[in-house]
């Protein structure tokens, strides 16, 4: 009873890792108090209030619970009352039957509210992990819905810290305070009106140590936040170098760098530890604190009592049972006090936690008013840039005043420089970003006019990094088409030379990819991102340096296969690889933003200018 | 508990902190006594003078105990947190000596956890057991003693209730600790989740598969929200019982206080400090079943850290270092090679080759034929399965294996770049190396020219795995951090891929003039890039090398390799030719 709450408090804190110091957003974290403390606490609560109506059971029993455990000691000190001293004899005398009724009712007092906070568990359990879950779901498809812009603009540990780390600590928080906040107020109201039925005086006296609980907890809690602020940035920092270390460690191997790494792990550490310690001694000081200002209190009220049942005074009418359950609820009522201090390091933490949350949700959804039905079935595949003019960062355009058309069915390839803009091209024809001028047209039609998910069904992308999921080989062709029969799967994987090496693995088809892939190749992670989006059947295609890491012949076959495929469709291609692109109807140069020269491979070679310096750059200086 | 040993350094901190815990559940245990004097031989009989005595002494028993559990709270703390620093160093330093295939087995994600949140979990256990594993047993058997000591009668009262409490906590720890491991488990899955949707959102939504994502989310999350409500449906039943049977005690306690005291056996004041000393007894029984609860939660942490700790390298150093003598650098013999744990054909079957000093080699071959795999081995990121490695006439098993990989500069298909600055990702390649080094590596590796681009140049700062470059440009950077180190050997693994040809061109001139003594081993897919090699590995479909040989040689001689300059020559072929 004594138990110090500073521990139990000191562990979700403890235990939750994450990243969210960097980016950013991690200077938010240092801020100390959040910036809109009411407003999200009331959109917090709207959250909760999905569940209203385990919201009011929750508080109607919470009503009862309190009730019925501030009766608990009056009924006590009344049963002891029963047994009475002669002063004059000493003798003892006990009244049973009314003990026995005493007893009784206590009895059933207990079993009620024991049931009564069997019932609080469960509906307070159900209140959080409801608001857990919505705020978890609605996070999630919030961040389905965002522009591509803002995954890339932000660290994705950054992101993931909110959805786990963040929603994780508001949940907590709200399954231990909305309850606790509730039955402490009602606990300090209910104990306050139960003692004062005994005696003012006795109150008052009990009330003398609580302004020294406020300040003690508040002023420790102070430093309690500070270095506990300082200890989730630190354990982010930990975090991001285990992370950033692991993920590279074929290179800090290759270069002997495992030392290093291990030094500058441990200063880490070594400063975590040293914020550590301070933040858990303050959180340490809290517990014998809070005993001491208890025994305190305790220690008043006795003495205070016993004096005054030695020498009564006229407005003071007290008897020794009476002593007893003033005692009883005068702990009754600090704890919740400690407790509401306590947590306010905590609550504030969570609050935090729930603006990140917010401000992701805050975020405008991708745009998509296109309202115009695209009949993807019947789309022949006709592009058009007309006077596009895009850029990443204001002020330094990719594209300027950009065409370019392309017939369908036609095969076109895009080549360049690094940093061109060939990949952004890509990127505006699918509106993973929006152009800032001019207009892209699909058969005509303005793209900004088709609703988003109609225009991307119609094109199938492969993307210069190769994303797969942890899941089988299956289900990531399937991922092209979910509804594709095995036939269908296999038939793909055929046309993009990938089922070779997968028939070669004992599992094949069901065989696991691992997270980092390294059961497979680069050239083979390529060869399934390809069969995927075969699969898929678009009506345009787009290869964005989709056969890097193939070998050409292996190149060759699939490009052979995917001849009597791609009829009738339109197909975009960039590679900076001659025999990748070599068969293309067109060949798009881009240089600077702009189209610089375009043809087919003769035409453009004849021609002698950028195509024919990139081409025969290729062979330069190896004919040696 | 293995993880014991890592409190040993502080044990002197270990045991004076539950000593100072004894000191202060002390003063707790004396506390009613003493009160129940002032009330009894005070209060009763009238002696002021008593009660302000015990009073005082009370008072400074309290701050004396408050002392102690201060102290008890900072040594704890000390202790604890320095197991947990050393841990966590150890851990790391442990991952960091782990062979490919082991973190590979262990994934990245995995790996942070153990390190972070599964330390942090045992380490607040070890706090915990510090400040409680005294504490609790301490009230309890303090309590009993008190209590018996007050009565007799009242052990008739404990003996019922304490056996139904340790029951109800036992029944219910042992349906829940499986549970445990469960929700980790789904918290993991939706974890996994989310990180694969933001990393791969471009696939998510080019697919347009944003409802089945969600679908596959909402799955994971609600699996999640069962599971843990599940957990804390058990959980919730614990505390009513034990607080209905520690209230029934309390009851039966008055009870039998009021039949003692009418026997004149016993003062209401004694009745009040028992059920004070019952209360604590029975506290503390619940304080022990929250203990098992974070304890059979922390011990499936402690089991992964052990997990980590107990994994000792595949592969190990050896202790030679020899010098770099006799013509032949790199040699291959009678290799085969299977990745550790897979059945099936081996990845590299019976190849042996011999890589003469200062010579460029390149390997090609078809998409997963074992390119990557055979040059794995030179560094022993994997040791051959059957066969050879040997450098300078030294099997590389036999190698120090920091002195066999200071010789190496190695260069990934995947460029791996850390949030530094330029300056200092180059620098990996060499600690100490000085600002003209670094550019004068740059420069070679066609670095230098976008670097000065950037504002603050040497110095711009890299954003998480290079997110802010493309391609193009980590390639180069990561190239320029191979060269940098100017190694004896250097390993191009198919590292210009995202390069434009113009680029590579200049690269491969300025490497072949900057290289002259290097033994470099290359891996490329265009003829262009290998053309120039010195000797061109073809390896088979089978994983074999048939061919090894300069490229006009390998024209006549080997058909695997005229089909691939076929597939990449056939039109136009005449115009390279002359160039």
């Amino acid at each position: 009873m004594n138990q110090p709450k500073g521990q139990q408090q000191n562990r979700p804190m403890a235990g939750n890792g994450g990243r969210g110091s960097g980016g950013p957003m991690g200077a938010r974290m240092n801020v100390q108090k959040p910036k809109h403390l009411w407003k999200t606490i009331r959109r917090l609560l709207q959250y909760i209030g999905g569940s209203r109506n385990i919201l009011f059971s929750l508080l109607l029993v919470m009503l009862f619970v309190t009730v019925l455990e501030l009766a608990g000691p009056a009924l006590q000190g009344a049963a002891i009352d029963t047994i009475t001293v002669d002063t004059a004899t000493g003798h003892i005398s006990v009244d049973f039957p009314k003990l026995w009724t005493l007893l009784g009712c206590m009895a059933g007092i207990f079993l009620c509210s024991s049931l009564m906070t069997y019932f609080q568990g469960l509906l307070a359990s159900k209140l959080s992990q409801n608001t857990v879950y919505t705020l978890r779901s609605d996070l999630f498809a919030k961040i389905t819905r965002l522009p591509i812009g803002y995954i890339d603009n932000h660290k994705h540990g950054d992101i993931m810290s909110r959805m786990t780390n963040d929603v994780e600590n508001v949940s907590n928080t709200i399954a231990q305070s909305v309850a606790s906040l509730f039955s402490s107020v009602l606990t300090v109201i209910g104990a306050m009106v139960m003692m004062l039925r005994y005696s003012w005086v006795m109150t008052l006296i009990a009330f003398i140590t609580i302004p020294l609980t406020m300040v003690v907890s508040t002023t420790l809690s102070k430093y309690m936040r500070k270095y506990f602020v300082a200890q989730q940035k630190l354990l982010g920092e930990l975090n991001g170098q285990v992370e950033e270390m692991v993920t590279g460690y074929k290179t800090v191997m290759a270069y002997g760098r495992e030392e290093e790494a291990v030094k500058r792990f441990e200063d880490a550490s070594r400063r975590l530890r040293h914020v550590s310690i301070r933040a858990r001694i303050w959180g340490g000081v809290m517990g014998p604190c809070m005993n001491i200002i208890g025994n305190l209190n305790y220690l008043l009220i006795a003495t205070c009592g016993g004096l005054f049942i030695i020498r009564p005074v006229a407005w003071v009418n007290i008897s020794l049972g009476n002593i007893q359950s003033i005692l009883q609820y005068s702990k009754k009522f600090s704890r919740p006090i400690n407790e509401i201090a306590n947590q306010y390091a905590q609550i504030l933490t969570a609050i935090a936690g729930a603006e990140r949350i917010f401000e992701i949700l805050d975020t405008p959804d991708e745009i998509d008013e296109g309202k115009e039905e695209l009949a993807v079935e019947k789309l022949k595949g006709n592009i058009d840039f007309r006077h596009v003019a895009f850029s990443y960062v204001e002020g330094e355009p990719v594209l300027r005043d950009f065409h370019l058309s392309v017939k369908a069915g036609q095969k076109i390839a895009i080549v360049g420089a690094t940093g061109s803009g060939k990949t952004t091209v890509v990127n505006l024809l699918t509106r993973f970003y929006e152009i800032d001028g001019g207009e892209i047209l699909l058969d005509g039609v303005d793209i900004r006019s088709v609703p988003k998910a109609d225009l991307r069904r119609s094109i199938g992308i492969v993307l210069q990094d190769t994303v797969l999921f942890s899941d089988s080989i299956r289900a990531n062709i399937k991922y092209g088409r979910l509804e594709a029969t095995d036939e269908e799967m296999r038939a793909a994987a055929d046309t993009a030379n990938a089922d070779i090496f997968i028939e070669r693995i004992p599992t094949a088809y069901e065989t696991q990819l691992a997270e980092s892939g390294s059961n497979l190749s680069q050239g083979q992670r390529q060869l399934l991102a390809i069969a995927r989006a075969v699969l898929a059947d678009p009506k345009i295609l787009i290869l964005d340096e989709a056969t890097s890491s193939v070998d050409t012949r292996t190149e060759m076959q699939i490009q052979q296969a995917m001849v009597s495929l791609m009829e009738n469709r339109t197909s975009l291609i960039i590679a900076h690889r001659l025999s990748t692109i070599r068969d293309a109807d067109v060949i798009i140069v881009l240089k600077g933003g702009v189209i610089c020269e375009s043809g087919s491979h003769e035409e453009l070679l004849s021609r002698g200018g950028e195509y024919a310096t990139l081409y025969r750059n290729q062979f330069a200086g190896i004919a040696t | 508990m293995k993880l014991a040993k890592y409190l040993k350094p502080y044990w002197f901190l270990a045991i004076l902190s539950p000593l100072l815990m004894v000191g202060e559940v002390m003063v707790d245990l004396m506390q009613p006594k003493l009160m129940s004097r002032i009330v009894d031989e005070g209060v009763l009989k009238g002696d002021v003078g008593l009660i302000v005595r015990t009073g005082l002494l009370m008072l400074g028993l309290v701050i004396l105990g408050g002392a102690a559990g201060f102290l008890c709270a900072v040594t704890a703390t000390k202790a604890s947190q320095s197991f947990g620093h050393d841990l966590r160093c150890d851990a790391y330093s442990r991952v960091m000596g782990l062979s490919l295939e082991q973190t590979d087995d262990f994934t990245t994600g995995s790996l942070v956890t153990r390190l972070t949140n599964d330390i942090s979990m045992v380490q607040d256990l070890v706090s915990m057991i510090l400040r409680m594993f005294v504490r609790a047993p301490i009230f309890f058997v303090g309590g009993i003693i008190m209590a018996v000591s007050m009565n007799t009668s009242f052990a008739l009262a404990l003996v019922i209730a304490l056996p139904i409490q340790l029951i109800v906590i036992f029944f219910l720890l042992s349906k829940a600790s499986p549970l445990f491991g469960l929700v980790q488990k789904k918290l993991d899955r939706v974890n996994s989740v989310v990180q694969e949707n933001v990393s791969g959102m471009r696939v998510v939504k080019a697919y347009v598969r944003e409802d089945y994502e969600n679908s596959r989310f909402d799955r994971a999350n609600s699996e999640l929200r069962d599971t843990n409500l599940r957990v804390l449906k058990l959980m919730s039943i614990l505390n009513p019982i034990l607080m209905l049977v520690m209230n029934f005690t309390v009851v039966a306690i008055i009870l039998i206080g009021g039949y003692q005291a009418d026997a004149q056996a016993l003062h209401p004041g004694d009745i009040m400090a028992a059920v004070t000393y019952v209360t604590q007894i029975l506290f503390s029984v619940m304080m022990v079943s929250m203990m098992f609860n974070s304890i059979s939660r922390a011990s499936a942490s402690s089991k992964r850290i052990v997990e980590v700790l107990d994994s000792a390298p595949v592969i190990e150093s050896g202790k030679e270092v020899p010098a770099a003598t006799g013509d032949v650098c790199i040699e291959f013999s009678g290799v085969s090679f299977r990745y550790p744990g897979t059945a099936g054909l081996p990845v590299l079957s019976d190849i042996s080759l011999q890589v003469h000093r200062g010579e460029t080699v390149a390997v090609i071959g078809a998409t997963g034929c074992g390119k990557t795999s055979l040059v794995n081995l030179v560094p022993r990121f994997y040791d051959a399965t059957e066969g050879a490695v040997y450098v300078d006439g030294l099997n590389v098993k036999e190698w120090d294996l920091s002195a066999l990989r200071e010789k190496i500069s190695f260069v990934m298909q995947k460029s791996e770049l850390f949030s530094d600055t330029i300056a200092n990702n180059i620098r990996w390649g060499k600690a100490d190396a000085d600002d003209d080094e670094i550019r004068a590596a740059a420069e070679t590796a066609q670095a230098a020219s976008f670097i000065e681009g950037f504002s603050e140049k040497y110095e711009t700062f890299i954003a998480e795995k290079g997110a802010s470059l493309s391609g193009g440009q980590k390639q180069r950077m990561s190239i320029a951090r191979a060269l940098v180190r100017r190694p004896e050997i250097l390993i191009l693994d198919d590292c210009t891929s995202a390069l434009d040809l113009a680029t590579e061109a200049k690269l491969q001139a300025a490497l072949r003039e900057q290289l002259k003594d290097t033994t470099v081993i290359m891996i490329a897919q265009r003829i262009a890039s290998v053309r120039g090699a010195d000797r061109i590995a073809v390896i088979e479909k089978d994983g074999r090398i048939l061919h090894c040989a300069p490229h006009d040689e390998l024209m006549q001689i080997s058909a695997t390799y005229r089909d691939i300059y076929q597939s990449q020559m056939k039109e136009g072929g005449a115009g390279h030719e002359s160039a």
